[in-house]
């Protein structure tokens, strides 16, 4: 198909079948009311009269009987149950799978028609025989439209209110289409009909709209309504052209309606905009950063103060319209997080267990790519908390809780990131089952000096896995490590906490934006670095007490606080002599506060992050370049996993496979 | 354009860029060939073996930028002013990679038609023999004419620079 709204009908399909799903799970918690089963109706309907549109009547079919089972259920005919939300749900599926095969642009395959057949009929036995008439006569009309060849067309027609008394009947022209192929759909246009004073018995006020499969071309076709040519408005259209004006008339009917109906408030106006465009926009105003940042130095170089101050105040604007342009990417977590009802609804059944998803801070916002990428890492915790985490309804009630178990879903922000939750009130995790197993795997040789934290961190190791036995969801071992991966390629970290008997909360904590970060440049030997500014706390001098125990005391006294330190020089193994003066700046990161010691401040800056290339996939402790005002490239500190690599080299006689790990 | 497209092509794909690096010459398609920059320091990228110099601005993208003489496991060669960096397109799997190179001089474009083209030696060759696309004849003498998807493997490199990263952490007995 090489129809242009066919993307369109596509899209539009899914979010409305996304609604649907929120919709039906709703229902099927037994929590919804008239609104929920208006809103699955809706996008029943709505996806259904699109279809037929594009002709995809496998689609309409279906979706026809599933709408008029919705029609009784909303006019109270039919209850809404558990167990028909349970079919709807199937129904939706398979309504997802016949746009997906549109999607794909494949030909439909039998065994979807049959599992669409069987689901049918699996519909009509709960609501009982009188839809199953519905169905059969959509089958007629599938066969039909199938028998049916040649091309499709819409034609419009409106007679004249004086073609009755002009002496022609307007039914006679329709009747006579029929001989030139099939009429396959006719709808009665009775917009101009007047009110019962006004009517005139002898006038025409009727219009016809119909869709006719016939192999007879244009003119053919015109050529029916030749003898009422001067006493109607026609219009005949190819069917491709007729669904392309029809979805963009669409869009706005709906939105009327909607807005008319007051389901959704009026100022959600939102806009379709493809995300190369964005991408390209968030692109350039990298560049205007970098050019900005480029002529603030000139300026102050050249010490003219108007010039200063009207690159100051340009400046702040740069900055508002980078804030904006970032704001354009930033999605609300919610509808990801939504999606695992299903999920949990559906493997919560799988293996026995009764099982509730609690929903926290769905209107947090982050980057779309981020949410993108971290739908994964989320699925696998979820499984893993429902498959692991939470006990059978059993063992719950043995232990006093309640039968039903919770995972909980959370999004909050926190200094400068996004962290993400993802909670169960199951076991935890037992220390010496995990201690057990990674002596078993030659992880570690002895566990007993290792705290909790410690220990749990351990399950992120690469082929780790303490489940008993491997289930189908989960327990195969290749399960942490790559949720440990997955985040840390977004510049995220990975904690865990547990308690024996209460439950496991994962926390994932995320970068705002992948695209530019606050920064605060430091220079060791030649070399300048940059260190995400939110991370930074103060910077305070290196004493010269400390510069003479090199190699032996790491760590200051901060205002009577033990700080240990890392020395970036030699972290890098940069070539230099050490500078004259030393400054330690004080990071806090992850809950633990540490010192990198750099020879120059060189203050705060914007900076747009530029990947570095596939090549240095591989480097810890870096996390992406930057381009400075000067046009020199200076590289962002990736302070997380710089962190990590202290700890576990200070860790090393304990636990010496960590410090190769990744 | 008088010339159809399909010739000009051919007319390219036997076209070489020659450089020297140490004393040898060496060619290399201009296919693959973007630009060729002056020699400007890179930013160097820590923990990253010898052949990585580091990454430079090429018009706001990060490049990294590979020592060809480190590569073919030689010392590296003094920067010199005739020091350049071509900048290299490789394409493995349909991906592609942007990768600068240094080399110590650029020669000129040469046209080396198939003919004069011989098969790599099996050994004999001051670099691997997989390096080798081919020797072509110019002028008399023999010059190695690379296989830039080879010598710049994407792949290889990275597992290389895993390596030197791995060394990096201290007492990782």
């Amino acid at each position: 198909m090489t129809d242009t709204a066919l993307p369109t009908f596509i899209a539009e399909s899914r979010e409305l079948l996304a609604e649907m799903e929120v919709a039906l799970l709703e229902c099927e918690q037994g929590n919804a009311g008239p609104e929920a089963v208006n809103a699955i109706f809706r996008a029943a309907h709505t996806i259904k009269g699109s279809s037929g549109l594009f002709g995809l009547d496998g689609i309409v079919a279906f979706t026809h009987v599933v709408e008029s089972v919705l029609d009784r259920v909303r006019a109270a005919a039919l209850p809404m149950d558990r167990a028909l939300a349970a079919i709807l749900l199937e129904c939706r599926d398979h309504i997802e799978r016949l746009v997906g095969v549109v999607a794909d642009g494949k030909a439909d395959d039998g065994d979807l028609i049959a599992a669409g057949e069987r689901l049918l009929q699996k519909l009509n036995m709960h609501t009982g025989g009188s839809s199953a008439s519905a169905a059969n006569t959509d089958v007629v009309a599938t066969a039909a439209y199938a028998a049916a060849p040649g091309e499709r067309w819409h034609i419009s027609v409106m007679f004249h209110t004086e073609v009755l008394r002009n002496g022609m009947d307007p039914l006679s022209f329709i009747r006579y289409l029929s001989t030139l192929g099939e009429i396959t759909h006719l709808q009665l246009n009775t917009e101009r009909l007047p009110s019962p004073e006004d009517f005139d018995a002898e006038a025409c006020y009727l219009g016809f709209e119909i869709e006719l499969a016939s192999q007879e071309g244009r003119q053919r076709i015109e050529g029916a309504f030749e003898f009422v040519r001067e006493d109607c408005t026609l219009q005949i259209r190819s069917k491709a052209q007729a669904a392309y004006e029809a979805t963009a008339g669409r869009e706005a009917e709906t939105r009327d309606a909607r807005s008319a109906r007051d389901i959704k408030s009026a100022d959600n106006r939102s806009l379709r905009v493809d995300g190369d465009k964005l991408d390209k926009l968030i692109d350039l105003i990298g560049e205007l950063v970098t050019a900005g940042a480029a002529t603030t130095i000139t300026a102050r170089k050249a010490g003219l103060s108007e010039l200063n101050e009207s690159t100051l105040r340009l400046a702040r604007l740069v900055e508002e319209v980078r804030d904006q342009a970032l704001k354009l990417r930033m999605v609300q977590i919610g509808p990801t997080f939504s999606r695992f009802q299903r999920v949990v609804r559906d493997v919560a059944r799988e293996i026995g267990k009764e099982i509730r998803l609690e929903i926290g801070g769905a209107e947090t916002e982050l980057d779309k790519t981020l949410i993108e990428s971290i739908t994964d890492p989320l699925t696998h915790l979820v499984r893993n908390a429902i498959d692991h985490g939470i006990e059978t309804a059993d063992v719950r009630r043995a232990r006093g809780k309640g039968a039903e178990g919770v995972v909980r879903l959370e999004a909050y922000h926190d200094s400068g990131s996004v962290v993400i939750e993802v909670a169960d009130d199951g076991g935890g995790l037992k220390r010496e089952r995990i201690l057990a197993k990674a002596i078993e795997r030659g992880l570690i040789t002895d566990g007993s000096s290792l705290t909790d934290s410690q220990v749990f961190a351990l399950i992120f190791e690469p082929g780790f896995s303490t489940a008993e036995q491997v289930t189908n969801l989960s327990g195969r071992g290749v399960g942490m490590d790559v949720v440990k991966r997955n985040v840390n390629a977004l510049r995220g970290t990975v904690e865990l906490d547990s308690k024996e008997g209460e439950g496991t909360t994962v926390r994932i904590r995320l970068p705002l934006t992948l695209a530019i970060i606050d920064g605060f440049l430091v220079g060791v030997g030649g070399s300048s670095f940059v260190i995400p500014l939110e991370l930074v706390e103060e910077c305070v001098e290196l004493g010269d007490e400390h510069r003479s125990t090199d190699g032996e005391q790491r760590y200051i006294n901060l205002r009577g606080a033990v700080l240990p330190f890392i020395r970036l020089r030699e972290m890098f193994a940069i070539r230099s002599t050490a500078a004259r003066r030393e400054s330690i700046v004080v990071i806090r990161c992850a809950g633990q506060r540490f010192g990198i010691v750099v020879d120059e401040l060189l203050g705060e800056l914007q900076t747009v992050i530029k990947p570095l290339s596939r090549l240095f996939s591989r480097i810890r402790g870096i996390g992406g370049s930057t381009i400075l005002g000067t046009g020199q490239l200076a590289l962002i500190l990736d302070v997380p996993s710089l962190l990590d690599l202290c700890l576990s080299s200070s860790q090393a006689p304990v636990a010496p496979r960590i410090a190769l790990a990744d | 354009m008088t010339i159809p497209a399909d010739n000009e092509r051919r007319h390219d794909q036997n076209q070489y860029l020659t450089f020297v690096l140490g004393r040898e010459t060496f060619a290399l398609g201009i296919l693959s060939i973007k630009e060729i920059l002056e020699y400007s320091a890179p930013t160097e990228i820590p923990m990253m073996p010898a052949f990585i110099r580091g990454v430079v601005n090429l018009r706001g993208a990060a490049v990294p930028v590979v020592d060809l003489s480190a590569r073919f496991g030689r010392p590296s060669t003094p920067v010199t002013k005739k020091t350049c960096v071509v900048i290299i397109e490789t394409t493995v799997a349909e991906e592609s990679h942007i990768i600068g190179v240094v080399v110590d001089a650029v020669n000129e474009v040469l046209e080396i038609p198939d003919t004069e083209i011989e098969p790599a030696p099996g050994f004999g060759a001051s670099i691997r023999a997989d390096f080798i696309q081919g020797m072509g004849k110019v002028r008399g003498k023999f010059v190695i004419i690379l296989d830039v998807n080879r010598v710049l493997c994407i792949d290889e490199m990275e597992m290389l620079t895993q390596a030197a990263t791995g060394d990096a952490v201290p007492s990782a007995a």
